[in-house]
Parts: C-alpha cells; structure tokens; sequence
C-alpha cells in the first residue's frame, strides 16, 4: 500500500469520525448557533496569557466548525468561501493535533460564558476523536491509555508486586497514625468503599489514614482510576479502562467507588463512563472529598482549625468544579483546618484553569505552552496572599507545584486529604 | 400597480410567500437537529434538569450570570439594545399587515426610539467586525454581510415607523429578501439557541453545577 493511500485511509476514518460524534449538541454547537461575537475570547486562560486571536475559544472551535459547516451546513456547501466552510485535509489533521490538545484544556469556561451556549469542548473533542482515528494523537497518551488497558490482561504480572507496595505503605500508615493494626485492605468482598487512588503514594496514604481513623469499612483493588482514554475522546479504550473499576467494584460487592482526588477520574466515572454501559451500576460513585466532606458534617471527624495558621486558598479544578459540580465539599472541610481561608477570584464554575487540563499536562513537548497558559491562575494565586494552596486534582497540583517555581509563588500545594490526614496524625 | 395596492402587496402576499417559504426551512433545521442523537446523560443527578434549564436560559436576560457580561456591562448593553431593536422591528413586519390597529403612535415611536438605538449599535459593531484583530481573525463573509445588512434593514424600518408609504414599501421589499436569507446565515442563530441553551441546562443543571445545587 502507497503513502498516499494510507494518508487517504486515515482522512476518511477521522470524516467518518466527526461525523459519528455529531450528537444534538455538538450538531446546534458547529452550525450557525455561533455568531462569532467574541464573548468568549477573554474568557478563556490561552487568551488571557498570550493574547494571541488565534488561540481565543471561538477561534480553535472554528478551525472545526468550518470542517462540519463543509458536510452540513447548506450555504456552506454551495458557498464555502462565504462562510468560511472548507473540506477536511491532511494538512488540517496536523494542524488540529495543535488546536486541540496543546492550545485548549477543554476546561469549559468559555461554555459557561457564552451566551448562545456553545460547546466548544465537544467540538475540539470531536477533533480529538477524528486525530485518534487517524492515528494522529500524542502518543505518550495512546501508550498510558494502553498501559492501564495491559494491567488488566496481564495482572499476574502486575499482582504481587503491587501487593508488596502496598504493604509498605501500610507500615506507613501504621506508623504515621500510631496503629499497629491501621490496614490498606485489599480485594475484600462486601466492604463498603471501593477506594479507586492514582499512580503514587500520595493518593493511597492520606485517604488510609482518614478511612483507618474513621473506622471505615473499605478496600483498594488492583487498578488505578486515571483514564487517559478519556484525554484521547477514544471511547473503546475509555470504556476498557473505567469497566476494570465496574467489574471490580461488582465482584466485591461495595455498595460505592470513592474516586481519588483527580479530575478527570471522577468526571469520568461519576458522570461519564454510565453512559457508556448498557445496565446501570450496582453501586454509586462519590469522590474522596465528597466522604471526607461527610465525615465532618456528621461529626465523625473532628478538625483542628488551628492546623493551616497561613493563608490558604483552593483551587477549582474544572472537572471536579465547573464539569463535576463539586465546589461546596472542599471548602467546608478545608473550613475546619484553616483559620484564614482565601477563595479565588473568580471561583466555582468561573475558576480558571490552571493550564494543565486535558490531558496537557502528560505531554512535555508543550510544557512552555502550559506554563504561559497557566500565568492567569499563577496571577490569581498571587492576588490572594495565600501561602498554602489546595487542590484536589492531581494534575492540577503538578502544574501548581510547577507554576509555584516558574512564578515565584512561594506556595506550598496540598491537596485536601492529604491536609486532612496530617492533621490526624499530628493529633 | 398603485403606491397603496404595491405597499399591500408587499406586506401581504409576498410577507406570507416568503414566511411560508423561511418556516419551511426552519422546520427542516429543527428536524435535522432533532433526529440526531441527544447526548446521553449519565450518573445520579445531582440535582433536576429544570432549574438548570430555567437558569440557563435565564442567564442570557440578566448581566450578572455570566463573568463574560459582568465585566463588560456596556456590551451587554449594547447586545440588549441591538436585540430589542431587532424584536420591534420584526414585530413592525407582523402587526403592520395583520394587525394594524396595534400599531398606534406610541407603539411605532416606541419601535422607532429601539430601532435606531439599535442602528447605533450596529454601526459600532460593523467598526469593531472590521477592526478588532481578534473579530477579523474569525470573521467571514457572511459575518460582515450579516451585520451590514441588518443595519440596512434596520435603517429602511425607521421610516417606516413614521409610516412613510415609500419607506413602508422598501423596507418591507427588504424584509422578504431578508427572510429568504436569514436561514442560510449566522443570523439563524437564534433559532439554534432555544435548542442549545436547554442542552447546556440539561447537562449543568444535573450536575449541580448550574444552579450550584445538590450540597456538593
């Protein structure tokens, strides 16, 4: 087979992509809905940061717009140099491999603040979908997408090394909370929580030390919630990665999969990925925040509002926030801890991102690109005084710890369990 | 044909040609949109669709929702003005012909004071299409056609308003030529948003995050 046909093969696939992701909303969002009024432009961190037109909301959604304009739209395909309508073309898949993963986060907040309502997410993640299917996406996202696909197929591998890591970090637990028979328990049928963490330590020994000293009837499984599936809109691979939670949360029974503190995961799983099964689950999904935040408010933890004397601040990771609807949980909790709380400004559903959404953070090619971007949350940092910072995503609090040193913020980042289990054990 | 049976032509036969011809036209769009899929909605909500329908809709009306209106209250201004601008003037196009006993004085002066307030607001739109470098960025054709022809369309309806005969006459004429395009163009818009802010409120509504709801 030539080049060419294989280029032409890829084309087709990333057409026939675009248009299977043509949903209601994505087909009101790349038609006429949007009138080019520039409301977004400033509303969006790129813009912000660079203050470059072409990487403005409106501007990346047009570059795929003009491609479903070219198919649907009926001026436009008698006319398309009058709307601007073109033909898809090689040259526009690599050029949108740049629009879509290193110039949009897909944080949502040009969304919220438009008034037509468009979603522009849903169109640069249809261009996600179209470059996967042309074999197009950063591959350092295909290979972690496969990796957690491979844990599964071959766990024998994976099982008893991951078990004796996990038995270290039960010693730590053990010694951080003083409690020879503090547990991480794993696979145990019929406990209550399916406690899903990330890659790393500081996603398991925070929340075992909260689930040890609230008693807590709870296990850990094999598998980890990041799906960089999701990053890649591929849905055969994401529905692969999220059914080794479902199939392990219903063979043991657990009436609910607590997310770590991660955004995508929890957008993922908690509003997602149901769409993507047939039957319903047997079993709700909460975020760890979300449980910390009830322990509190039933009075099963108490808090030492003196722990955090410093300024401290949080930041709304988009998922968990404007995407996931999780804004109050945090705050109260963090309320307990801290005597000279500082919110953001804006805040919730008008956060902005810190840069690093989307997948952008795996992709160390555009790092440079990150950091400009996230000079708008670095600024908001600043303007709060704060020295302590709080986030309850993991990838937002990579690109804090980062734009804590490219700007000079002179932070500390935390992310809430990690806050809540050191005041346990300093107690 | 006479001054007086050409302006009743005008408002009548070829306003009820070209009406039938854009409703057509429109109910195609709506069933090309809704024989699509819905996007599918998963995971207990958090809270029920119907505040975040009633708010996202709301949030157009109102400038404080939205950090894009709040923080430039003269645009949100100028975007009211342009629209009921706009509204009287398609309103003019109906109660003219059908029911002209509404149109009393204090009703065509109120249109009017609109109309141009909104031709105002249009001539600094088509300055700033033509020289903000983020609008040209993303402009087309048929934005800067758009623009331009709705001032003109919005010029001809001032003398109408005084019901001027020549001027009911050519801003009717311009009215059906403006009908004919609209569906085609981004002027359309407004029927994609009815469709568009319900989807946007089914989806934020439920997941507490428009209206923040659900204690999460």
């Amino acid at each position: 087979m030539s080049g060419v046909d294989i280029k032409t093969e890829a084309l087709q696939r990333a057409k026939e992509e675009l248009e299977k992701r043509l949903n209601r909303t994505l087909a009101v969002s790349a038609s006429n809905l949007c009138t080019h009024c520039g409301w977004c432009i400033d509303t969006c961190h790129y813009y912000k940061a660079t203050k470059d037109p072409h990487i403005s909301p409106v501007a990346k959604a047009e570059k795929v717009r003009r491609i479903y304009k070219k198919e649907h739209d009926w001026l436009s395909k008698v006319f398309p140099k009058w709307t601007g309508a073109k033909e898809l073309t090689e040259k526009d898949l690599d050029e949108l491999v740049e629009v879509a993963y290193r110039n949009c986060t897909m944080c949502q907040r040009c969304t919220v603040n438009c008034p037509l309502a468009v979603d522009t997410a849903q169109i640069l993640g249809a261009a996600r979908a179209a470059l996967n299917a042309a074999g197009k996406s950063p591959e350092i996202l295909v290979q972690l997408a496969d990796a957690a696909i491979a844990r599964e197929e071959s766990m024998d591998f994976f099982k008893e090394f991951y078990l004796e890591q996990i038995a270290e970090l039960e010693k730590e637990v053990q010694e951080r909370l003083g409690n020879p028979s503090a547990k991480i328990p794993m696979e145990v049928q019929g406990a209550r929580f399916l406690y899903v963490p990330l890659a790393g330590a500081h996603t398991i020994v925070p929340p075992a030390i909260v689930f040890n000293a609230m008693g807590e009837s709870w296990t850990m499984s094999m598998f980890d919630a990041a799906n960089y599936g999701v990053y890649l809109n591929d849905r055969e691979r994401s529905k692969k990665i999220a059914d080794r939670i479902v199939k392990e949360a219903t063979r043991l029974g657990v009436q609910e999969v607590i997310v770590a503190e991660c955004g995508h995961a929890y957008v993922t799983l908690r509003w997602e990925a149901p769409t993507w099964f047939d039957k319903p689950w047997p079993f709700k999904v909460r975020s760890l925040v979300e449980v910390i935040d009830e322990y509190v408010r039933e009075g099963k933890l108490h808090l030492s509002p003196d722990l955090v004397k410093e300024p401290l601040t949080y930041h709304d990771s988009c998922n968990l926030g404007r995407n996931g609807g999780m804004f109050e949980a945090p705050r109260r909790v963090l309320a307990g801890v801290a005597t000279d709380f500082r919110d953001m400004n804006p805040n919730r559903e008008q956060n902005l991102c810190c840069g690093a959404g989307g997948g952008l953070i795996a992709m160390e090619e555009w790092r440079d690109m990150r950091l400009t971007a996230g000079k708008p949350k670095a600024d908001q940092i600043k303007a709060t005084g704060a020295k302590v910072v709080i986030a309850s995503c993991d990838n937002c609090r990579h690109q804090l710890n980062e734009l804590n040193e490219h700007y000079d913020l002179g932070v500390q980042v935390f992310g809430v369990a990690e806050l809540v289990a050191n005041a346990l054990t300093k107690e | 044909m006479g001054e007086d049976t050409l302006l009743s032509f005008v408002q009548n036969e070829l306003q009820i040609v070209v009406l039938i011809i854009f409703g057509t036209l429109y109910a195609v769009k709506a069933y090309q949109i809704s024989r699509r899929p819905a996007p599918p909605q998963g995971g207990v909500p958090r809270a029920g669709i119907l505040g975040g329908v009633a708010k996202s809709y709301g949030m157009t009306f109102v400038p404080w929702m939205m950090e894009s209106s709040r923080t430039h209250l003269g645009r949100w201004l100028e975007y009211a003005v342009y629209h009921l601008g706009a509204g009287s003037a398609i309103a003019a196009t109906f109660l003219f012909p059908f029911a002209p006993s509404w149109m009393v004085p204090w009703v065509r002066y109120t249109f009017l004071v609109f109309i141009a307030l909104a031709s105002v607001v249009g001539v600094i739109k088509i300055v700033r299409r033509f020289t903000r470098p983020e609008l040209r960025v993303i402009s087309t054709l048929d934005d800067y056609f758009s623009l331009i022809s709705l001032e003109i369309w919005l010029l001809t309806a001032i003398p109408a308003m005084t019901l001027n005969r020549t001027g009911m006459i050519v801003f009717f004429i311009i009215t059906a030529g403006f009908l004919l395009y609209v569906p085609f163009s981004k002027i359309s818009h407004y029927v994609y948003w009815f469709f568009a802010r319900f989807l946007f409120g089914v989806k934020f509504g439920r997941r507490g995050v428009v209206p923040r709801s659900g204690g999460a």
